[in-house]
């Protein structure tokens, strides 16, 4: 389970109580009355905004949180490694020849490495090697990796293959969990990543048109044909979602979180199979930083109000069970319901899904 | 439409604040010929930290800018507005921290206990202090401070907790002393707190924040109940269901503290009906979308954007489609469009 973020809330029971009440109404009050349970906040995107990256993009949300992506390749020696199946230690005509039946575009396919990706997340007021930033950009990586599709299109032959460097730097300090965020820039900043077109074949030292209007998109587009086994291939993108009650709320802000039962962070791509509607790569949960939070001190218990202090701690947590359900901040206990998981899963993967309208609005910030 | 993102905007088009427009009055034509101060005619440029404003001797400084030794050129220290009275010259901060003053009602949050006294942020450069002394203790004003009551001082604010207070003192170091001596003081509940950024008050008018001068404690009527607004001069707001206070009215002078301290320092909230969490929620939503817009903060215009947006809502049940454009924003932005039709 990845940590919450270090800032921990900084709430009183009081309010912790009062936002917890909000959101498990039906249907939820969200702390912005205007938006539903499956809204995300709005937010202003663009992209290409670095010249000399191969791709990148900019996120920012309404509170000010907002998100640079780059993306680089460089083109780096492959280590050399026996192919599977085969004790050929040097590529002799017979592998050679193998290669050639194959389809050119199956060439490189399950050959990429995990390696070829390189990520780094930096946020303001956080070391590299603290466990925010190094979760963030475990989890995001996992997602990148977990289809393959992308690292395979890296491999340019034997000897040598991509290398992308993607930098993620959060412009603001952390006001919500900014796992949804980063992701969104970076698969903005990987849809519109273009690499110089290769001009030389097989296994001949890598030579590049150095025409830039020549180049070829990382994400190749589908030109008129939709074919099914040929769907235009987008990168994953990671949505946020939590539990309160039964209630299941999307992309929350720090404040909601903070009443969270349950965080979910599910990377979804778009589907193969069908034009519409998306498929998980990944799912992790999120410690909601509510784990954290003092509980709130009820009345009875309260000298100050009158009340009477137990007298053993055993006491006060039997008098605290009775309370369970009044105006009393009591953190959130275990984990997340079954059920609540595949309704999350389900939410996000139907037709016209979170996953899809996320994917798509942010393909038509590309488009238009 | 569950997510919108749009391309980047350019900033919106800055409002003027409705009393800005005394200060510049420049008569003679003294700047003309200075080839630097040219850009700065109007109030609209915004300097930046270490740009030279003037070389020209016949300008005083005033907030917001600096000379340096043996030079006759002022220099702009914080980035901001340029702003001249008669002869002097200042640079109004586009954003600035809350300067405490005495007498101010402010809102804050208790950030650590110490053994006499509490540390609080009110939005200040520096944490204000709340000693043990100036608060209302149960069980009568004249108690006296008992080492027992030192040691229970988190039953009556921990960390986390939000109180409203009023500026005692201020120290040397413009460090504020807060005081809840009084009955419409003390520990926050039953709401919902925001905050909005830009000094209130302070040397001259700012865009948006609460301003000093006007009620800052004021309850609204809405459909589900009474809601209580506390807006903190430092820009901090709290929205809260309105608790009648038994006692308020029959308890004589003496008895009023004892009535009253039973709730003084419960962090528990009462029963909220979803009416009145969703009227708090709209309120504390549309001064968001308030200070969105840049208009300022008060209890005529949170009034008056609020009977608006309950209006226009009323409307989209019945007729359907409604314009309003996204989020706290777009309804704000709404309102005022009707509110200024409407004259």
């Amino acid at each position: 389970m990845a940590p919450s973020q270090a800032a921990h809330v900084n709430l009183s029971p009081a309010e912790l109580s009062f936002l917890r009440a909000t959101l498990s109404q039906t249907p939820p009050i969200r702390l912005d009355h205007t938006k539903g349970p499956k809204d995300f906040r709005s937010m202003r995107a663009e992209y290409d905004v670095l010249p000399s990256a191969n791709g990148s993009a900019r996120i920012a949300l309404e509170d000010g949180t907002e998100a640079l992506v780059g993306v680089k390749a460089e083109v780096e020696k492959s280590q050399w490694r026996p192919t599977p199946g085969g004790e050929a230690s040097i590529p002799t005509v017979a592998t050679v020849a193998t290669a050639e039946v194959e389809d050119t575009e199956d060439d490189s396919r399950g050959k990429g490495q995990n390696a070829w990706i390189e990520m780094s997340v930096e946020i303001p007021g956080f070391r590299e090697d603290d466990s925010l930033p190094v979760f963030l950009s475990s989890m995001l990586t996992e997602s990148l990796l977990a289809s393959g599709e992308l690292k395979d299109r890296l491999y340019i032959n034997t000897r040598f293959h991509w290398k992308l460097y993607i930098d993620i730097l959060l412009l603001s300090p952390p006001l919500s969990y900014p796992l949804a965020l980063l992701s969104m820039a970076t698969h903005l900043a990987l849809l519109t990543s273009r690499l110089p077109a290769l001009k030389s074949e097989k296994d001949e030292d890598p030579l590049f048109d150095d025409d830039w209007d020549a180049s070829v998109p990382l994400y190749p587009k589908n030109k008129g044909k939709a074919s099914a086994d040929n769907q235009i291939d987008k990168p994953p993108v990671i949505v946020l979602a939590m539990a309160v009650g039964n209630n299941i709320i999307f992309d929350p802000c720090k404040e909601e979180l903070a009443v969270a039962d349950a965080v979910l962070a599910i990377a979804c791509a778009s589907s193969k199979s069908s034009p519409t509607g998306a498929r998980v790569v990944s799912i992790r949960t999120i410690d909601p930083p509510s784990h954290l939070t003092p509980p709130g001190i009820p009345d009875s218990m309260n000298s100050a109000t009158g009340g009477k202090v137990p007298s053993s701690s055993a006491d006060a947590l039997t008098q605290r069970e009775l309370l369970a359900n009044s105006g009393v901040w009591t953190p959130p206990r275990g984990g997340m319901k079954r059920g609540l998981i595949s309704q999350v899963v389900k939410m996000v993967v139907e037709n016209g899904g979170v996953a899809e309208e996320v994917i798509s609005a942010l393909q038509a910030i590309e488009v238009g | 439409m569950a997510i919108s993102i749009l391309p980047p905007s350019l900033p919106a088009p800055r409002r003027h604040a409705p009393s800005d427009t005394s200060d510049h009055d420049m008569s003679d034509g003294e700047i003309s010929g200075n080839e630097e101060f040219s850009h700065s005619t109007t109030t609209e440029s915004i300097v930046t930290p270490g740009e030279t404003i003037t070389s020209d001797t016949q300008w005083m400084r005033g907030h917001g800018t600096y000379i340096p030794a043996n030079s006759s050129t002022i220099i702009s220290t914080v980035a901001g507005t340029l702003h001249k009275t008669n002869k002097l010259l200042s640079v109004q901060a586009l954003r600035a921290r809350y300067q405490p003053e005495i007498g101010d009602l402010v809102i804050g949050r208790i950030v650590s206990v110490q053994t006499k006294k509490w540390s609080v942020d009110i939005a200040a450069p520096m944490l204000a202090s709340l000693p043990l002394s100036a608060i209302n203790l149960p069980g009568g004003i004249l108690r006296r401070r008992t080492a027992v009551d030192e040691l229970n001082i988190r039953t009556f604010f921990s960390e986390g907790d939000l109180l409203v207070a009023e500026v005692q003192s201020l120290h040397q170091d413009n460090t504020a002393s807060l005081h809840t001596r009084s009955l419409k003081y003390g520990k926050l509940r039953n709401g919902l707190f925001t905050s909005l950024t830009g000094a209130g008050g302070g040397i001259l008018s700012r865009r948006g924040g609460v301003v000093r001068s006007r009620r800052q404690v004021f309850t609204l009527n809405t459909a589900a109940g009474e809601i209580d607004v506390v807006l903190g001069v430092n820009g901090y707001i709290w929205v809260s269901k309105h608790v009648e206070t038994k006692g308020e009215k029959d308890a004589g002078i003496t008895k009023l503290e004892e009535t009253v301290s039973e709730t003084l320092y419960s962090s528990q909230n009462e029963d909220l009906e979803p009416g009145v969490l969703k009227e708090i929620t709209r309120v504390s939503t549309l001064i968001k979308g308030m200070v969105a817009c840049g208009t300022r903060v008060d209890e005529d215009m949170i009034v008056r954007v609020y009977e608006g947006a309950i209006e226009m809502q009323a409307e989209e049940e019945s007729l359907g489609g409604v314009e309003k454009g996204i989020g706290a924003k777009g309804i704000v932005e709404a309102v005022l469009a009707r509110l200024a039709l409407d004259g």
